[in-house]
């Protein structure tokens, strides 16, 4: 850890307040029994005690954007002939995304390769990562479905992220972990923080220890490769599944886009949206064909992205940053976790 | 529980596949089970826990020798799927659980919103719930912890059953009627509904668990919120396109919705949405006294036509 | 068209010619609006691009003219769904959006000197087309070039008003429908029968298919009965798209991307992949 602040609890409004000022400021509020990310205002009051519900992939990832806008328009003297017209639409203003936990801001770091290093660059993320910082929020106790240590990540985390605040007495030991961070550190709000190093190292290895040991995953990508013409597995792993798309949109690594046009008119939007690889229609071609036609194919594909590809192409990754929302919010408590564990053991009895 | 695992091992040899429920992910939760083999019944759990509407799936088996286990509500599933012949009755082998109602995990968090996802230990009482985490014990009231759906249940016993296994319950009649909780809403203005929904829908991320946890909605690789020839709904994230989604998909259950309560249960970002159901079901019941999934030779009444309707007055008069 | 700052921004082109080729099936001839874009436009024969019908959507094609004739870009599209449907319904002068090149190409350059073997089936014969033109185009590069090519019935071969000219530029050009016709007197089988007929011989030869799934799968059956080895058979595949560079996720085959590692794979390549096509 490097230079440590600390910010009293009774400031922390008031901090979100000032950093407000020149950009939005992301935090999680409860709304019913859910918590989402809002735009903080003082109004609302903050939901920090658990791991939101949705995580903060909005941010950079908006559930729907307009990529482009377009416009027909016909010629007045010959109406047969029409002139075309594009217009760029491009993300704009800074944004801070407070109280996510590292599994949230890890999930980026999964985004980055795919759109950000590839041979093509999606410019409206990039735009919107350039522009956002991330102040997050260690765990203190993990939950039931909490497996961030599986993935090679852990509670305290600071991948994707910029400030790390650590619950300690009476407020937050806060630590920048980039040079974006140190900036957001430079506060009259916040002291020095020194005498609570040892405290917020206490707090961070007591959430490790208690997340117990992690299995071995290193074999897992191969062995999911040997199970892919084993339909019987996936169709019993894939049973109980009634293929929603809530364990693809409350991921913080699930990337899956639809890209749709629509119209008003002669004029239109083309629309960027999330979509989800369980859905029938994902892969559906325009002849009929389905490579994935039921539940069993999709379910292979989706793990198999997330625990045998992805780590393929970048350096043994997994495309999972073990937060558990997948499991928590399945409808029928899916645990993928479970299927992991099924196929490396599966592979050995063979 | 013993006879109920003795009688399911000895059927399980005559079915391709039992669905029932086991222990999910941690103590609060359970999960479905797909039992292929005997061997496997002993993992079977029957509590309030098992919230799952295993109905679910019996479309999907259609062609497959099935049993389901079911509660009161779960039966009336049965019953509106053979009514609408999307399943047959003697592919379907009913284990029919009398059930004095099962515990809303969203109204236990709301109780525990600290501990509720470090749940270590549960002691399903008679009347109560005694819940250790790791950081401390609560003790809860049954009562408290009851979905509006088993607060005004009126079919606590499966209308349907091959088997029974449990005592008979007695259906709950709340003093302030069966559609105690759409007051709140009924009283507004429609402006102020409007806000309401426009507040509760905003966080919906359109992951239609809430259609396809219904066993009514066997569409729904086809369904017109994705369908693009025609485009009913944009894509777009807006209260407007999710708002059309519910109206349609209440619509399109009008007359079929059994209450199950399975849209409302399995919305991750806690969106009330089993109220349009109930609403459209209320005045089903007012105009055409017809409650869904009862009697399978019923006919629905959006499905048939009267000349002179008993309770539409059409002709002023 | 090199790679835009914005890679889903598409360039504006304008419909220049369209020629029904079967009751399914347009040609669409395009050039780029943006003056200099056709001199500055540069790909290779396999490389496909995504036709946009604003209010419709996008939908991929192989840009099934060679790079040795570029006063337009062509096209061959099968009415099939939302975006083919409106772009049948285009007319001479009409605008549309092309985002091209996009995907990888035919190894051209390792098929110099040898004998090469097309096998088209239906508007399968589109991608084969560009790769042939081009060989065509540069032939003393290849050795001897012959075309298999068969549909269901005459009026569903494409680009019949062609086939002279490939004879003449010194291809051997078997067609093939899959029943008698009145009118037809020629070739009579299923395009694996035919394979099977003319039997090619495997050495120093590369086999070059695309066709519907499966027409494909008994032409591979038949290339490997005949001896051809994983990495003489070439094919092309189709896949949903939607961002065409490799981001959605979508027409992936285990960890390849039929947008950006593909279309074009060789029956190597496939073997090494997961069976979802």
């Amino acid at each position: 850890m490097g230079e440590i602040r600390f910010l009293s609890e009774d400031k922390l409004r008031q901090w979100l307040e000032e950093l407000s000022r020149d950009c939005s400021v992301w935090a999680p509020v409860k709304e019913d029994e859910a918590v989402v990310f809002r735009l903080f205002d003082s109004t609302k009051e903050l939901s920090l005690e658990r791991q939101p519900t949705a995580p903060p992939k909005e941010a950079l990832f908006p559930k729907s954007e307009t990529m482009l806008l377009y416009r027909y328009q016909k010629d007045p003297e010959d109406p047969g002939k029409q002139s075309l017209e594009l217009k760029e639409r491009q993300p704009v203003g800074r944004q801070i995304v407070f109280g996510a936990r590292p599994c949230g801001a890890r999930g980026f770091t999964i985004f980055d390769p795919v759109f950000e290093e590839g041979a093509y660059h999606d410019p409206y993320y990039q735009v919107r990562r350039e522009k956002t910082s991330f102040v997050t929020l260690t765990c203190t106790t993990p939950e039931n479905s909490c497996f961030c240590h599986w993935v090679g990540s852990s509670p305290s985390d600071p991948a994707g992220s910029d400030v790390l605040l650590t619950p300690v007495e009476g407020g937050y030991a806060l630590e920048a972990v980039t040079e974006k961070g140190a900036q957001l550190l430079d506060s009259d709000l916040l002291v020095e923080g020194e005498a609570k190093r040892q405290e917020a190292e206490a707090v961070k290895q007591g959430a490790s220890e208690a997340l117990g040991q992690a299995p071995d995953l290193s074999d897992v990508p191969e062995r999911l490769f040997e199970l892919f013409e084993d339909l019987d597995f996936w169709e019993r792993m894939s049973a109980k599944c009634i293929s929603c798309g809530a364990c693809t949109y409350l991921c913080p690594t699930c990337y899956c886009f639809n890209i749709s046009d629509e119209p008003s008119g002669l004029a239109g939007k083309r629309v960027r949206s999330w979509d989800n690889c369980m859905s029938y229609l994902f892969t559906l071609e325009g002849s009929g064909h389905n490579p994935r036609p039921t539940k069993a194919h999709r379910l292979r594909n989706r793990v198999g992205h997330k625990f045998s590809y992805y780590p393929e192409l970048h350096q043994g990754i997994f495309a999972c940053c073990g937060c558990g929302r997948c499991i928590k919010s399945c409808p029928v408590c899916v645990d993928i976790r479970e299927i992991v564990m099924s196929a490396k053991e599966h592979a050995d009895a063979s | 529980m013993d006879e109920l695992k003795q009688a399911l091992k000895e059927e399980v040899p005559e079915l391709d596949c039992l669905m029932a429920w086991g222990q999910g992910f941690d103590p609060l939760h359970a999960t479905p089970l797909f039992i292929r083999d005997a061997g496997e019944v002993d993992q079977v759990i029957w509590n309030p826990l098992c919230v799952q509407n295993l109905a679910t799936y019996l479309p999907g088996l259609k062609g497959k020798r099935v049993g389901v286990l079911v509660k009161g509500c779960d039966s009336r599933s049965v019953v509106e799927l053979l009514q609408e012949k999307l399943i047959n009755r003697d592919e379907v082998t009913v284990f029919g659980l009398p059930c004095s109602g099962v515990l809303d995990l969203k109204k236990l968090a709301a109780r525990m919103p600290e501990d509720f996802g470090m749940v270590r230990e549960v002691d399903l009482q008679e009347d109560k719930l005694v819940i250790t985490t790791a950081k401390q014990t609560h003790t809860f009231d049954k009562q408290e912890l009851l979905p509006t759906k088993c607060l005004t249940c009126q079919y606590p016993n499966p209308v349907i059953a091959d088997r029974v296994f449990g005592e008979t319950k007695s259906p709950v009649e709340p003093a302030e009627g069966r559609y105690f909780d759409l007051e709140a809403l009924e009283e507004r203005s429609l402006p102020e509904r409007l806000e309401y929904w426009k507040r509760e829908l905003d966080r919906c991320i359109r992951c239609y668990a809430c259609r396809n946890a219904c066993p009514l909605c066997v569409c729904r690789d086809h369904c017109i919120a994705e369908t693009r020839e025609p485009s009913w709904l944009r894509q777009e994230d807006t209260v407007r396109e999710k708002l059309m989604f519910q109206m349609i998909h209440a619509m399109h259950l009008a007359g079929r919705c059994t209450e199950c309560g399975e849209c409302e249960r399995v919305c991750p970002m806690d969106i009330p949405v089993l109220t349009f159901k109930r609403k459209l079901n209320k005045d089903l019941l007012e105009l055409f006294r017809y409650e869904a999934g009862v009697d399978e030779t019923a006919v629905p009444p959006l499905m048939t036509f009267q000349v002179d309707e008993e309770n539409i007055n059409e002709r002023g008069w | 068209m090199p790679h835009s700052a914005n890679p889903y921004l598409p360039a504006i082109g304008t419909v220049q010619e369209i020629i029904q080729e079967t009751p399914g099936i347009k040609t669409f001839r395009v050039t780029l609006n943006e003056p200099g874009a056709m001199e500055g436009f540069e790909f290779k024969p396999g490389q496909v691009g995504q036709l946009s019908v604003f209010g419709s959507g996008e939908s991929t094609f192989v840009i099934n003219s060679p790079p040795t004739r570029k006063e337009f870009l062509q096209f061959s599209v099968m009415r099939v769904g939302e975006v083919t449907t409106a772009l049948h319904g285009l007319k001479v002068g009409d605008q549309l959006g092309v985002r091209a090149p996009l995907g990888n190409w035919f190894p051209f350059e390792e098929m110099k000197g040898k004998d090469i073997v097309f096998i088209g089936g239906g508007i399968g014969m589109a991608p084969l087309r560009t790769l042939l033109l081009y060989m065509l185009d540069n032939r003393e590069d290849y050795g001897d070039i012959s075309i298999i090519y068969g549909a269901r019935s005459p009026q569903d071969l494409c680009y019949t008003y062609e086939f002279e000219e490939w004879r003449s530029l010194g291809a051997n050009l078997t067609l093939t429908v899959d029943h008698e016709f009145p009118d037809w007197d020629g070739r009579v089988g299923f395009v694996p029968s035919v394979l099977a007929e003319e039997a090619p011989s495997p050495y120093n030869t590369v086999a070059v298919t695309c066709g519907p799934p499966i027409m494909i799968k008994f032409v591979l059956k038949g290339l490997k009965e005949l001896e051809f080895e994983d990495e003489q058979i070439i094919t092309t595949l189709e896949k949903r798209m939607k961002c065409g560079i490799g981001l959605c996720g979508r027409c992936n085959i285990g960890t390849h991307y039929v947008c950006v590692d593909g279309p074009v794979f060789s029956y190597a390549e496939l073997q090494r992949l997961p069976a979802e096509l």
